[in-house]
């Protein structure tokens, strides 16, 4: 197994600029299962989930503390984050799910508020602002994943089993129903579906997955800050979705390579780094804004008359 | 097999129904009239869980299923086609059939998608779509199709799922004449295989050619029950249905 971690990070480490496109390598693959975990539920479910940042919080947050406080092994750390991220959704999903349509959006929203607002003041176990230092890199018996090329080989593997699962679970009999109970839901449960078993199911599965992303993030970064969980990750979720095409399984992997790379030729201008953060917003927004504007009618449709 | 006993229902202010009581035995078919606003649609409603009565009863099979929840009296097999077309317009009329049938898949069916059975569960779905001439049209979108052609799948899809009683809501509103005629005819082949049928319909002859029994509506209370001919020649039904009384004044 340390033969195939050494193997394949030498053979990456080996080009020109290696650390670079690993770096991106890295964050194409963790924003890949977050953006599927989350086009499971808006675009499959069309449930207007607003707290799925939150379930990538706790996730990255999990880790975080149960590597540096709890000594807990990778293994459990990933799987922890996993659990409770997905756990504390399907809470919020027996509550959320009550609401109709925007108000379910306005409850996941408040959820998201309150983890933020946890994340910042609950200084003693989040050091708040200050975030969590020190995270260190997996280790997995003789295997360190200290070096980025090894830690991509990782990233590769979650990336594939994640992927693995959401396609079989986007071609199921359950997506079948997650999309007709997003178009019908009386008619839906007129055919014996249980539609809030089914949405807190996939309210579930979603956030178990971002728990993992978040858990990935932790372990990269070796830092975390609530800063790196704002809303304008959500929107920028968002946009992948929309922009592969809600409810498409493969539009959303091409959307999260193309949106997650699209600002990085920025880096090769000389622009002030404080005007290449907004840069960044200001690029996905436009491309955002493109993609309603050419979809507009099936975005928003006309209201049916019969 | 259905029994309902003095249904009361009451939203906001409004008293809907007001002590509806209405039995049907296994293979009845009940016609239900009634002018606009009698509570036709709500008694529906109430009957497939939609919305719960404030007080009374319903028996469905012997078994107490006034505060289950809609799916689970789909479970049992209260099947309902929606006055204003119940059918997935975004998924393919395949697809439409497939959610009816998957609904009898186990865990792992429901996750995997070549599970065992599959396959012939898309041959079940294709024969049914047969049964009502979409053969042709198994991979178009369901909203593609006509007002007729929507109502065929919605009531084929109930028979697939395996409803044993089907509340029909105004099953030919919508429906060009040529179509109702194939309507009808699914509704008699739904009838002739002993399902129970109850049909909220406003043209009286359709209803009395698919019912042995009419219940008459009117301000949320049963006002007439009898044979589509008993009901038919009832002056009271002249006088609230087609407003004889008024006319003659």
């Amino acid at each position: 197994m340390e033969a195939v971690f050494g193997l394949v990070g030498w053979f990456l480490s080996s080009f020109r600029s290696a650390e670079y496109f690993i770096h991106l390598a890295i964050l194409v693959g963790i924003y890949l299962i977050l953006a599927q975990s989350f086009n499971l539920t808006i675009g499959l479910g069309r449930l207007f989930n607003l707290a799925h940042v939150a379930a990538y919080a706790i996730g990255a947050y999990v880790t975080a503390l149960g590597s540096t406080e709890m000594g807990m092994n990778p293994m459990q750390c990933i799987l922890a984050s996993a659990l409770l991220s997905g756990l504390l959704a399907f809470l919020l999903g027996g509550i959320a799910l009550r609401l109709a349509g925007d108000y379910f959006a306005i409850g996941t929203l408040a959820f998201s508020s309150i983890i933020s607002a946890l994340l910042i003041n609950w200084k003693s176990v989040t050091r708040g602002v200050l975030g969590i230092p020190g995270i260190p890199r997996p280790e997995f018996g003789s295997i360190s994943l200290g070096d980025n090329s090894r830690f991509l080989v990782l990233v590769i593997g979650v990336v594939v089993v994640s992927m693995g699962v959401f396609y079989l679970l986007f071609k199921s009999p359950f997506a079948r129903v997650l999309r007709a109970q997003s178009e019908n839901r009386n008619a839906a449960m007129a055919l014996g579906r249980d539609v809030r078993l089914i949405n807190t199911t996939a309210f579930f599965l979603s956030s178990l997955f971002a728990g993992v992303a978040g858990s990935l993030f932790a372990y990269y970064l070796n830092y975390i800050d609530p800063s790196s969980f704002a809303f304008s990750e959500m929107v920028f979720l968002l946009t992948i979705v929309v922009v592969g095409s809600p409810g498409s399984f493969w539009g959303c992997i091409a959307a999260t390579v193309f949106l997650v790379l699209l600002p990085e030729p920025l880096r090769f201008i000389e622009i002030p780094s404080s005007v290449l953060g907004p840069m960044r917003q200001f690029l996905h927004s436009i491309v955002l804004l493109t993609v309603v504007w050419i979809n507009r009618k099936r975005i928003f449709p006309a209201q049916r008359e019969v | 097999m259905l029994q309902v006993s003095e249904l009361y229902l009451q939203i906001g202010d409004a008293n809907i129904l007001n002590g509806v009581t209405l039995n049907a035995d296994s293979g009845d078919a009940v016609g239900i009239i009634g002018p606009n606003g009698s509570g036709k649609t709500s008694l529906f409603n109430c009957l497939s869980g939609f919305v719960f009565p404030k007080s009374g009863t319903i028996r469905f099979k012997d078994h107490d299923i006034t505060a289950l929840p809609p799916f689970s009296r789909a479970e049992r097999g209260i099947g309902r086609v929606f006055q204003s077309f119940g059918i997935f317009r975004e998924m393919t009329v395949l697809e439409n059939l497939m959610v009816a049938l998957e609904s009898r898949a186990s865990i792992w069916g429901t996750f995997l998608p070549w599970s065992k059975g599959s396959r012939s569960l898309r041959e079940e779905a294709k024969g049914y779509a047969a049964q009502v001439g979409l053969s042709e049209k198994v991979q178009h979108k369901a909203g593609s199709l006509s007002g007729g052609q929507m109502r065929l799948l919605e009531i084929i899809r109930a028979l697939a799922f395996g409803s044993e009683l089907f509340l029909l809501d105004e099953p030919t509103a919508g429906v060009s004449p040529k179509m109702k005629e194939e309507v009808a005819n699914l509704i008699s082949h739904v009838q002739s295989l002993g399902k129970t049928t109850l049909i909220i319909e406003h043209d009286i002859n359709f209803v009395q050619s698919f019912s042995k029994r009419v219940i008459v509506l009117d301000q949320g209370k049963v006002i007439l029950e009898g044979t589509p001919d008993e009901v038919r020649s009832n002056e009271r039904l002249q006088e609230i249905y087609f407003g004889k009384r008024a006319h003659n004044n």
